[in-house]
């Protein structure tokens, strides 16, 4: 049987011209690997040409952050998080950067939070603890926690992080390399890659395809997530753009609010933090669900003003959203496509297809992962370990979060699910909804 | 002259019925305590509380138990509402005409004190709690309750106890009281807990909310605003409007219209009219009203008060005298026991009668000495008398001999002396014991009053030591 399988995908393989490998695996060629690898690498390659040549730049920038010592207010939101507060605090306490503030926001605990709150601010180790009794939100934390802040720079942080000594200072740098900088994101990576499968691939997808991501979109000046477990921004910015509104989906909200403003957004990519992955798929699927939903109800619905040649057009948000739209929502769409394609059009050779498709894809990922790592900060895990997974990759890029991905936009395209999303109190996500945002 | 009712006058003062005096008090000028030991109770004729209260107080916290065991009563039948003075007196009466009624008691009270031996402890905590059974022998009570007290340093007074301490050192009755507990004259019942200041040991605190940065008490609370459609948080002054009462998102400008539907009170917010700092829990500060410290309470000096009754060996200490506890001072090198020295002047008087020499007893008697006491640690205290007695030492003659009456009175022999030298004498050592004490106490002034009697055969060695000590202020 397998024989016979080897035997027929041979002779496939040897039967194949040029015309013929475009046809059948044109999905592949013109959008995986054009856009997520070559693409993907020559930026990588400009980026890291400037980056040389903005050295002494940055080591000015850096001298100029320093000597003017700004105050930088951390703000750390979250309901039920007293049990990861404490080592966060730690990683804090430990930076490079010493003109800090701490703000700890409970969004309505109902678990020991108070208690470690109070008792880490009495103890001196965080400037602030605050809380809302009844909860309101991320949203309505993170902007009550805002209000008490003094610093010129506010931080973002997620409590189930911990930070690398100089992410602080690495995070801010940006902020005094160019005018009009709104936000800057830092680089999250898994810090529990090792506690299984589940982990591992996301591991991988952080280092290859989000951090990568963010390097190349934040050089082409289209970078649109300042994700939520790490991120800095102006404070007179964020006035302007009165803080954070609903989510679930904020951090990418509020980015895209300062993008309209006309300010830069970047990515730090030596400012490192480290996050505990969900390790289920039962987990992920939930935590992916709710992500890519937010690709509907924002970029779609909510700032749909973003694609419309009007006063506050700016080109590249409509690049930015246009790349957004076409390479999650029409490339998940042309997958769909292309598979009824071949299915039609080729149903006997479905197979080698198949296989042909795993083997390119499986390729690409070994290359990209091993050529990535000359572009790559640092790696908190040895390359090695990962190297055994790279084949999963395939199945988890391909299929896995494909299917997600699907299923989030219909749930979110017909049913607005993301308003029903316990994430985010009841009360105020009516609200969102009946106001489309 | 008996009138109908049996009362004769004796004096403008005094009366007498079955055969007991009664002293009556109906003026503060009419009062000198010491008057109180010549009769067998003592009647106090007024209506106003504080006049009585101090009349009480200064009888009972007398360190005579010739004084501080008299049956107490009050005329006019008057209610009183002060808890310790109604636990300090033995009765009361509407006229004189029914001083029958209360013969009884008084013979009773008098018949238990007759009960009684009593010790010349030099300690003062063995002397206080020796005081404090003996008055609850004579009163026949079993247990010592703690009373809620408007007046007491402590917020608690413990009646006997409590009268001989001034506000300010009334944290002391707590430590004789553990004292008494640890040497099994008392039981002791949890009854509630205290907290005093960490320095001066006051309960009178003035518990505050105040600013957790600059401890200001004086500050504005806000409702905190979470409005719901734009997810903005604020104080509920950021969403009032200058036209009318009602309330405008600043965020999104839309007007909030029903609270839980959108928008809510999640929390509130504290702002200090000082330093303008923002905060949301308070910090809880005790001001003692004694000392103007500013405790964190924390720092407060948490006691428990109980509820102490007396053990068989508390019953056994009250007749027999408390003689001894752990922190009891042993006899101090250079004195002998007030016993002993009761004897060896009989002896110097028998020998007067037949030598007609000048011999004379001398006292220096402490004028504070629950103040003092209450300072300073038992270890302390025992050094404290044991310089005193170094400074008497050495400033008389070796055949001259020393001893304790009391903790706070010491008594000595100047033989074969004019009683002018004595009296410049013993001047000479309180000056020095002055100095002693200013050099050793900063914070603490020691005060002294001295007495010297020329020894007169013709009386006994018990008047010579009441006219000695008699007029010390107690």
């Amino acid at each position: 049987m397998i024989e016979e399988l080897i035997d027929n995908y041979v002779r496939f393989l040897s039967s194949l011209t040029l015309d013929h490998f475009i046809r059948l695996f044109w999905f592949y060629i013109f959008f995986e690997f054009v856009r997520y690898f070559a693409l993907e690498w020559f930026v990588l390659n400009l980026w890291k040409i400037r980056k040389h040549y903005n050295k002494d730049k940055y080591a000015m920038a850096r001298e100029q952050f320093l000597f003017e010592n700004p105050l930088v207010s951390i703000i750390i939101p979250g309901k039920n998080e007293g049990k990861h507060i404490y080592k966060l605090i730690k990683s804090l306490n430990e930076q490079t950067y010493k003109n800090t503030e701490i703000l700890v926001i409970d969004d309505g605990s109902d678990d020991d939070t108070p208690t470690i709150g109070r008792d880490l601010q009495r103890a001196g180790l965080i400037d602030l603890f605050i809380r809302n009794e009844i909860r309101g939100g991320k949203a309505s934390a993170a902007n009550f926690g805002l209000r008490f802040t003094k610093g010129k720079y506010i931080v973002h942080l997620d409590a189930d992080c911990s930070y690398d000594r100089d992410a602080i200072e690495k995070i801010i740098i940006p902020f005094y390399m160019e005018k009009d900088v709104g936000g800057v994101g830092g680089n999250v990576n898994v810090r529990n890659y090792d506690t299984g499968l589940v982990t591992s691939l996301q591991a991988i997808e952080y280092y290859d395809t989000i951090s990568i991501g963010r390097v190349v979109t934040s050089h082409l000046g289209i970078y649109r997530i300042i994700s939520g477990a790490f991120g800095a921004f102006r404070a007179d910015v964020l006035d302007k753009v009165k803080g954070w509104d609903i989510g679930p989906g904020l951090d990418g909200d509020i980015t895209v609010k300062i993008r309209k403003l006309g300010y830069k957004i970047r990515f730090a990519q030596d400012a490192m933090c480290l996050t505990n992955a969900p390790d289920t798929f039962k987990k992920l699927t939930k935590q992916r669900l709710r992500w890519d939903k937010s690709l509907i109800r924002f970029r779609i619905r909510k700032h749909k003003d973003v694609l419309y040649p009007n006063q506050s057009f700016r080109f590249a948000n409509f690049i930015s959203f246009v790349e957004n739209i076409t390479y999650n929502l029409i490339l998940n769409v042309k997958w769909y496509v292309y598979l009824s394609d071949m299915l039609i059009n080729y149903p006997s050779l479905i197979v080698n297809i198949f296989i042909t498709n795993i083997l390119l894809y499986t390729v690409t990922n070994f290359v990209k992962f091993t050529i990535y790592s000359l572009y790559r900060e640092r790696s908190h895990a040895p390359m090695s370990y990962f190297l055994l997974y790279i084949p999963c990759m395939v199945f988890y890029f391909g299929f896995y979060l494909r299917i997600v991905r699907s299923i989030a936009y219909l749930q979110e395209t017909f049913f607005k699910l993301s308003y029903n999303d316990p994430w985010n109190p009841k009360k105020t996500s009516v609200h969102a909804k009946k106001l489309k945002i | 002259m008996k009138d109908p009712n049996g009362i004769e006058r004796v004096e403008e003062s005094v009366i007498k019925h079955s055969g007991f005096t009664f002293l009556i008090i109906d003026h503060m000028d009419n009062l000198s305590v010491e008057k109180v030991q010549y009769h067998n109770a003592l009647i106090i004729d007024g209506k106003d509380v504080d006049f009585i209260r101090q009349i009480v107080r200064r009888v009972r916290s007398h360190n005579s138990p010739d004084i501080y065991l008299k049956p107490i009563f009050i005329l006019k039948g008057i209610n009183i509402h002060d808890a310790l003075v109604n636990k300090l007196i033995d009765g009361t009466l509407f006229n004189l005409d029914q001083i029958e009624f209360i013969i009884p008691e008084v013979e009773r009270i008098l018949s238990r004190v007759s009960d009684l031996k009593f010790t010349n402890s030099i300690s003062f905590e063995a002397q206080m709690i020796e005081k404090l059974i003996s008055f609850m022998y004579t009163c026949e009570i079993q247990d010592l309750d703690p009373i809620p007290y408007v007046y007491s340093g402590i917020n608690y007074a413990y009646p006997i106890l409590s009268v001989n301490f001034r506000q300010n050192d009334e944290h002391t009755v707590l430590e004789i009281l553990d004292i008494a507990e640890q040497e099994g004259i008392f039981e002791s019942e949890y009854v509630d807990r205290t907290y005093l200041c960490s320095q001066c040991s006051s309960g009178h605190l003035s518990y505050r909310e105040v600013c957790p940065k600059c401890g200001s008490s004086n500050s504005q609370t806000e409702d905190i605003i979470h409005h719901f459609p734009c997810g903005y948080v604020g104080p509920i002054r950021d969403f009032r409007n200058e036209i009318d009462d009602q309330l405008d998102c600043p965020k999104c400008n839309k007007r909030l219209r029903h609270i839980g539907v959108d928008y809510d009170k999640p929390s509130v917010l504290h702002e200090c009219k000082n330093c303008s700092h923002k905060f949301q829990d308070y910090n809880v500060k005790a001001k003692c009203l004694s000392c103007q410290t500013d405790n964190s309470v924390e720092q407060l000096n948490g006691r428990e008060i109980k509820k102490y009754s007396l053990t068989k060996k508390g019953e056994l200490a009250a007749i027999n005298g408390f003689v001894s506890t752990s922190k009891d001072i042993d006899e101090i090198i250079g004195t002998v026991k007030f016993e002993t020295f009761k004897t060896m002047l009989k002896y110097e008087i028998e020998r007067l009668r037949q030598t007609e020499g000048s011999s004379n007893v001398c006292a220096i008697h402490i004028i504070n000495p629950s103040q003092v006491y209450s300072k300073i640690g038992s270890e302390v205290q025992k050094g404290l008398l044991k310089d005193i007695v170094k400074v008497i030492r050495s400033n008389i003659r070796s055949s001259d001999v020393i001893s304790f009456q009391s903790s706070s009175t010491i008594v000595l022999s100047m033989n074969e002396i004019p009683y002018k030298i004595s009296i410049r004498i013993l001047k000479e050592i309180i000056e020095i014991l002055k100095k002693l004490m200013a050099t050793a106490f900063n914070n603490m002034e020691v005060n002294f009053e001295h007495k010297v009697v020329q020894l007169d055969y013709k009386l006994s060695p018990d008047l010579h030591i009441h006219q000695l000590t008699k007029d010390f202020n107690q």
